[in-house]
């Protein structure tokens, strides 16, 4: 996983150019067949949650007593609930919610990570050290238990979920970013670049952001699959998105006490968070392999 | 060892003070008053004044945080709001239950993940990619699956389907047989959620060692494959194994809280998840800080089994 793009930067001048794209183009991205599969599977299913509003579904929080409970059929793909009301609908719309989360708590940790990461790496000392101090003192804390704590504080909501959420995942990435600043640092271009007295928000902008971004992309798709994951949890704890609102979570989480006479509420649900979270690994094993292409298979 | 003993415990006070600080500030953090907040609107002043003094944010910011540091150093972590229970009490009654699911699905987890790993890399090792891709795919879907899902569906199978586990109901510790059924189905579950990451590491540390001299050496001598694997290249990739098994436990601490949830079991995370639902605040900080204390010491641990391990990490 170690970023190796850098020496290549360094010499020949059009590995320079292809190394400050994160994927060297859309093209090679695409090219790749985790990253492909990835795209074929998220795509639709994104595009569902987004057009649900507007398609000829049911409401996912209209009742209707008249169809409690009723299995999978054409009317009810995916069933109905206790209320009737209709999972297939509630699922796409917990999906926007799920989604929703999962980019947001992967983007700010990503963004956190990349400010306070470069920082502490780039300009050590005191700054690093208590960065560092900071970074060690949440690692401390198994992921999910900060999570619920943060929860226990703050009562359950959107927000809530996605800063908690965050709150573990910023300290790592904080602590990647670090490394692989600090590894740039010695590099003879920086300090071929200083040399030529490149001010130091140059050297950021120019050398180091550009050439973290893609390793810090492969860990932020696998912080985005984590979010879903830990939101469905949280919600399904009780401690995440406030019902009526479905999540996938607290979609999981009604069907439990209707497990005996209603499997779907539960199971079908439950399907998509897997779904996704499987493209999201699908990325994050793409973009290493774009990066370093004899990890390819590896 | 001694001389790295004390250093490494050494290094675990400012960490443990952190901890001990960041659970003090949580109930500081609740916007609003924190009595009010937990208490209601409808309190009368002098209500409010009593619940400030349980909760422990009567007096000076600085008066307060020296109060909870000397009582935490005490084993006094306070007493319920609800029950008036010590804390200390609850968690003590709860700790049994968790320690032993987390610690049999620890080792359940480690028995079914390492051959699989080690399977994988030795497939690919002999060329054979497919096997290796089938073995690591597998890996990577079951890491994608939320443990409180596949737990539901294990209960729609195995309990409800087959009937074969009970899923509530109290554990009488006396019926070893009970207790197996009892626990088998969360155990299970949180056995694979590990599966995955144990397994890519043992994966990725047993091919390196398979390219090793040693493992060629012990082929040359004719050494049945089987035990080149397991007792060559496997042994020398215990390292990366203490590693994630530290790891695990973190992990294996936010499954149990919802594992515990899901079939019932009178654990510290239904405890947990107890308190938050009544906003019982120093049930809700004991709870996490001994959480967050069983995981620094296993922190520790693994770092001293490390040097055990590998005497070159300590002179190092």
């Amino acid at each position: 996983m170690q970023y190796s793009g850098a020496q290549a930067a360094a010499g020949n001048p059009a590995a320079r150019t292809t190394a400050r794209l994160p994927f060297r183009g859309m093209k090679a991205f695409v090219g790749n067949r985790n990253n492909l599969l990835g795209l074929i599977i998220l795509s639709p299913i994104v595009l569902l949650a987004a057009v649900a509003p507007w398609l000829p579904i049911p409401d996912p929080l209209a009742p209707d007593i008249r169809a409690s409970l009723v299995g999978p059929s054409l009317e009810h793909p995916f069933g109905t609930d206790k209320l009737g009301r209709d999972i297939f609908s509630r699922t796409l719309s917990g999906l926007k919610v799920s989604l929703t989360v999962g980019f947001a708590a992967a983007t700010i940790a990503l963004t956190v990570g990349m400010v306070l990461g470069t920082i502490a790496g780039f300009m050590g000392k005191t700054v690093d050290m208590a960065v560092s101090a900071v970074v060690d003192l949440f690692l401390a804390f198994p992921s999910l238990l900060l999570a619920i704590g943060f929860i226990a504080v703050f009562g359950p909501g959107m927000w809530q979920v996605i800063l908690a959420i965050s709150l573990s995942d910023a300290p790592r990435a904080v602590r990647l970013q670090r490394s692989l600043a600090l590894s740039l640092k010695s590099r003879t271009y920086i300090d071929a670049a200083r040399m030529a007295s490149a001010p130091t928000w140059w050297l950021l902008m120019k050398h180091v952001i550009p050439n973290t971004i893609a390793p810090m992309l492969v860990v932020a798709s696998i912080y985005a699959a984590n979010a879903i994951l830990a939101e469905a949890a949280l919600s399904f704890l009780g401690l995440g998105l406030v019902p009526p609102e479905p999540s996938l979570g607290n979609l999981v989480s009604e069907g439990r006490e209707y497990l005996r006479e209603a499997w779907w509420i539960s199971t079908l649900p439950g399907v998509f968070i897997v779904i996704v979270s499987i493209s999201l690994h699908l990325f994050s094993d793409g973009i290493r392999e774009n990066l370093d292409p004899r990890a390819a298979g590896h | 060892m001694t001389a790295y003993l004390i250093k490494r415990g050494g290094a675990v006070v400012p960490t443990v003070l952190g901890i001990v600080t960041v659970v003090f500030l949580m109930v500081r953090l609740i916007p609003g008053d924190p009595a009010a907040a937990v208490g209601g609107e409808t309190l009368s002043g002098e209500a409010l004044e009593l619940l400030r003094e349980r909760l422990g944010t009567n007096g000076p910011l600085l008066e307060q945080y020296w109060n909870y540091v000397s009582s935490v150093a005490q084993f006094d972590l306070g007493r319920s709001l609800h029950t008036g229970l010590p804390v200390t009490t609850m968690v003590m009654d709860a700790l049994p239950v968790t320690v032993v699911v987390g610690l049999s699905s620890l080792v359940l987890g480690m028995i079914i993940s390492v051959p699989i790993g080690a399977f994988a890399a030795y497939a690919r090792s002999r060329g054979n990619v497919g096997a290796d891709s089938a073995l690591t795919t597998g890996a990577m879907i079951i890491d994608t699956i939320p443990g409180f899902w596949l737990a539901l569906i294990f209960i729609l199978f195995f309990s409800i389907q087959l009937g074969w586990f009970p899923v509530s109901g109290p554990i009488d510790w006396g019926d070893p047989v009970h207790v197996v059924k009892r626990l088998a189905l969360p155990v299970s579950i949180l056995s694979i959620g590990q599966v995955a990451s144990v397994a890519r590491i043992t994966r990725t540390a047993v091919l390196e060692s398979l390219n090793d001299d040693y493992v060629r050496t012990a082929r040359a001598l004719g050494t049945p494959e089987l035990q080149v694997l397991f007792r060559h290249a496997l042994r020398n990739s215990a390292l990366p194994l203490v590693t994630i098994t530290g790891l695990s436990v973190g992990r294996l601490i936010g499954g149990t809280v919802i594992t515990e949830s899901i079939f019932s079991l009178p654990g510290m995370g239904t405890v947990l998840i107890k308190a938050i639902a009544g906003r019982d605040y120093p049930v809700i900080q004991g709870v996490i800080l001994l959480f967050a204390l069983m995981f620094v010491i296993v922190n520790v641990l693994t770092d001293v089994v490390y040097t055990r391990v590998d005497p070159r990490v300590r002179l190092s």
